[in-house]
This record gives structure tokens, sequence and C-alpha cells, in this order.
């Protein structure tokens, strides 16, 4: 029983990452039906970021994780502004071709600017063990990185259903082409769900960061994870994205608990193979239904 | 000086041209129909306006000056609104949220309020479903919700794409007596419309468009007079 609390806490944790991940692919697909393919870079790209300001500036760790999401959100606004904006109209695969572009080039940047080996972000949260209740053990980094990374997620959904601009982020999902006859402003809700997607993915890598090691391809990995969590939670929704990814780091962490790391992937891929059959929208898509 | 006026407009999609020079004017407080088939040029017009769709020649002025250079969403705050051929409502945002988000460009509060609490006066209806899912709601209650949102960005010229589409003679005569009495408070409209004969009832002036050519224009009570008119709409009505 302990044990399974235990991998219980370890799942959430890097749920937690995924779905920090996964709710920029599922945002950015839902306004302009895109597969933004680099943005598991842009999570790297965080990461290295974090790692930059914790190594050379040592900053406090609020500092960095605010200061790293600011920063990766203006990537991705100029991601967006230079490689995405002319192709809104542009066939579907113009763009995925051009996302997997803007992510080998954020790969080979980094690769460029800090060399590919592998680093690590210098500890930066506390991680005294804290003893619960019957035997089972958990470091404070780990409850702090789960706790401010649900938080981010509530935030988030507040935002999004909430505020004004959370609404035309809705609206743009809706009906794109309706939105400007509102008075508003496509570009600008475009740019502000660019900006929170990268924010969080920044932070996804930074927490990243405080437990592995980091690298210029790491992006790769996470962030098709992160996107296969999206879609079977249901891509374009905000919840089937947290959803689906604390289902795969659920499957994954007792895979690699109770059978074999080797086995990790194929199973956790296999049993989300069977969940997109049940769900072939994923768990909280929707079909596109448009009425006449 | 016009509320709007377009001078010599001329659009074309691709080598395809849409419209060939046309001129209109819609005076302060007026209600004009634009008439014609399906086809002739009726929605790229109200698109131009909008600024949707890119011009090639003419100019159109709204309150004296030129709109040309400026971009979908700018248009809405200078005071006109675009009710989009099929409604175009939000149908995953509540009714409320639909409303909410096209007083988008109106920053007095106090206005946003009077201004639902007026849709809400006209539409009950909305206001029982406020909090309803647009896509929930029937064809002619998403109308209603498509004209309040109109009214919620405070617009002096009104723009409508075909509001009579889709919904039954009983809701389509419940949609133009609300109409003209938006106009009767102050709005002005300008309407595109097949159902020649509602559209002309209650305007007071009216187009007649013939592939992108305007082909006849007058007072609405000769437009339902002439013999071209009457030949062409009257006669294909189906009741």
């Amino acid at each position: 029983m302990e044990i399974i609390i235990q991998q219980l806490i370890n799942a959430v944790q890097l749920g937690a990452v995924y779905a920090l991940i996964a709710l920029g692919y599922s945002m950015v697909y839902g306004i302009i039906r895109l597969i933004n393919f680099a943005h598991g870079d842009i999570f790297m790209v965080g990461a290295f970021i974090g790692f930059l300001l914790a190594v050379k500036f040592k900053l406090p760790f609020v500092f960095i994780l605010l200061l790293t999401m600011f920063l990766t959100a203006l990537l991705g606004i100029a991601i967006e502004r230079i490689a995405y904006h002319k192709l809104r109209n542009a066939h579907r695969m113009s763009l995925v071709i051009t996302a997997l572009g803007v992510g080998t080039f954020l790969e080979n940047l980094v690769r460029l600017a800090v060399g590919p080996q592998t680093r690590q972000i210098p500890a930066q949260l506390s991680n005294n063990i804290l003893h619960l209740t019957n035997g089972i053990v958990v470091t404070e980094d780990k409850l702090l990185i789960i706790g401010i990374s649900i938080m981010l997620m509530i935030v988030l959904w507040l935002f999004v259903n909430k505020t004004l601009i959370g609404k035309a982020m809705r609206a743009v999902a809706d009906n794109i082409d309706v939105v400007p006859l509102m008075g508003i402003n496509v570009d600008m809700i475009v740019s502000v769900t660019f900006a929170i997607g990268s924010a969080l993915a920044a932070a996804g890598g930074i927490f990243f960061g405080q437990s592995y090691s980091i690298e210029p391809y790491m992006g790769i990995d996470l962030g098709w994870k992160a996107f296969i969590a999206a879609v079977v939670g249901g891509i374009g929704s905000i919840e089937g994205a947290v959803v689906g990814s604390f289902i795969l780091a659920g499957i994954e962490v007792f895979t690699v608990a109770y059978l074999s790391s080797n086995l990790k992937n194929g199973i956790a891929f296999a049993l989300l193979i069977i969940l997109l059959v049940i769900w072939p929208y994923g768990i909280m898509g929707k079909p596109s239904l448009k009425k006449v | 000086m016009s509320l709007l006026e377009l001078n010599n407009l001329t659009v074309s999609y691709g080598p395809i041209k849409a419209l060939h020079g046309i001129t209109i004017r819609v005076e302060e407080g007026e209600l004009v129909s634009l008439l014609g088939a399906n086809g002739a040029g009726k929605s790229t017009t109200l698109r131009s306006i909008s600024r949707l769709i890119p011009i090639l020649e003419g100019d159109i002025l709204f309150n004296g000056k030129s709109i040309l250079n400026l971009t979908a969403y700018q248009i809405v705050s200078l005071g006109i609104s675009h009710v989009p051929e099929g409604r175009g409502i939000f149908p995953s945002l509540t009714v409320m949220e639909n409303l909410e988000l096209s007083s988008w460009t109106v920053k007095d509060k106090k206005k946003i309020k009077h201004n639902l609490s007026r849709i809400f006066s006209i539409f009950p209806r909305l206001e029982e479903r406020k909090n309803q899912l647009a896509g929930t709601l029937s064809g002619g209650e998403q109308q209603m919700l498509a004209v309040g949102r109109a009214m919620m960005t405070d617009c002096r010229l009104m723009l409508l794409d075909e509001p009579s589409m889709g919904l039954s003679p009983l809701l389509v005569k419940e949609v133009f007596k609300v109409l003209k009495e938006i106009n009767n408070s102050g709005t002005t409209i300008l309407l595109v419309e097949q159902n020649a004969n509602m559209a002309l009832k209650i305007a007071d002036r009216g187009y007649v468009i013939e592939n992108g050519r305007i082909a006849l224009e007058g007072p609405a009570e000769h437009l339902m007079q002439d013999k071209r008119v009457k030949e062409a709409y009257f006669g294909k009505e189906k009741k």
C-alpha cells in the first residue's frame, strides 16, 4: 500500500510536467488548428533559460520561474509572428512542416549555444524529506512542484472561463472568422494563447529540470508524450490535456514499478491506443459539429 | 453627408469579378434593403464594408471618412456591426458570454448594462436562456442572439446578411418587426435579403443587385410596385 501511494506521488509529479506541456499543444490546436510540433522544443528552451538564470545569475527560485515563463512567452509570441502568422490560412500541412522546422531550429540553436552535453539545473528547492503517515515519505520539492503546477492549471482554467480574453480565446476556437466582427483583434488573441502555452511549458521545463538532467533534444521525447496525452484527453480541451497527462504518467510510473522499465513506452502507448479506440475524439474531446 | 457611401465599389475573387462598381448610399436613420438573387453580390457587398475581403477599386466612406485602410476588427469601434450570414454565434459559449464578448469595444460599463437590459426586453427568450450554451438554441433564438450581439457593440450602422434564412415565416415576421423597432430607435440598418417582400415592407429604400451591378434603386414602395422586381422576386415566392 505504501509503495502504491509512493508511486502515485511520482505519477502525479510526472503527470504535472506532461500536463504543463500538453496544455500548450491543446490550446494552440484549439484556436488555430495547428499541431505545434515545436512546442516540445519551447519546453526545452524554457528549461535552458531556467538553467542559465540559476547558474549565471543565481536568482531565487520564484524569480527564475517567473522570469523564465515571461521570456519563454515572448519566444512563443515571436515564433507565431515570424513562422506561423503568414500561414494562418495556408494548408494545414504547410503549418505542420513549418512547426517541425522551427523545432529543429530551436534544438540546433540551443546545441550551438550551450553544447550537446547534458546539464543539471542546480537544485533550487529544498529536498528535505517529509514523513507523511504510514511511512510514506516525500521530498519538499516534489510537493512544491505538484502544488505550483496544480495552481497554474487552476489559474489557467479561471482565466479561460472567467475573463473576457479567455472567453475570446474560446470564441476563436469556435469560429475564428466571426471574431473580428465583435471588434476583437484575432492576432492579439492568438499571441496571448502562444504566450500562455509557452509560459506553462517553460514552468514544466524548470520543474522537469529539478529532477532530471536537461539537454537540447529532451523536448522531442517529452513533446511527443505530452502531445499524445493531449490527444488522448481530447485535443482542444484544457481539462482533457490534464486528464490525458495524468493517465499517461500513471501508466508509465506503474509499469516501471511493477513490470519493467523496458516495457514503459510499449505498454503506455498500447493502452493509449486502446483508449483512443474507445474514445476516438479523446476522453474529453467532442466531434466537431458545425450547425449551419 | 450620408452615413455610409459605397462609391464605384469593385471586388473580385481571383480572376472573377463579384462587384462591378456599385454605388450605394445609406443615410443616418434609414433602413435600406439590398435585394438580389443568390450569388448576385449581396454578401460580398457587406463583407467589403466589414473589410473582410480586399477591394479592387472604389471607396467606402463611413461618416464621411474612408475606411479602406482599416482592418475588420477596427470597423466595429467606428460603430459598424455586421450580423453575418448563418448567424455566426459561438456555439460552445453561453448566451451571456456571446453577448459579453460583443461589448469588447464598449468601454463604458453603464452603457453595456443598458444595452444588455434593452436586448433582454426585446428578446425575453435570451434572458431566460442566458446561461445556456448558444449551440443549443433554436434557429430563431440564434438569430435573436446574433442581432442582440450586434446591439451590444453599440453600433450606429447594423449590417444584416439574410436574417430570414432558415426561419419559419412566423419567426421571420418576428425578426423583421424587431429590426424595424431597432431602426426606429435610431440605429441605421443595411439589410441584405432574398425575401424581397418582407425586406421591402420594412425598408425606407431599396437597391436591387444583379450580377454585381445595381440594377434598380428607389423608395421601397416604388420597388414593390416595379414590374421587374415583381417578376423577379414575388413571382417566385413559394407562399
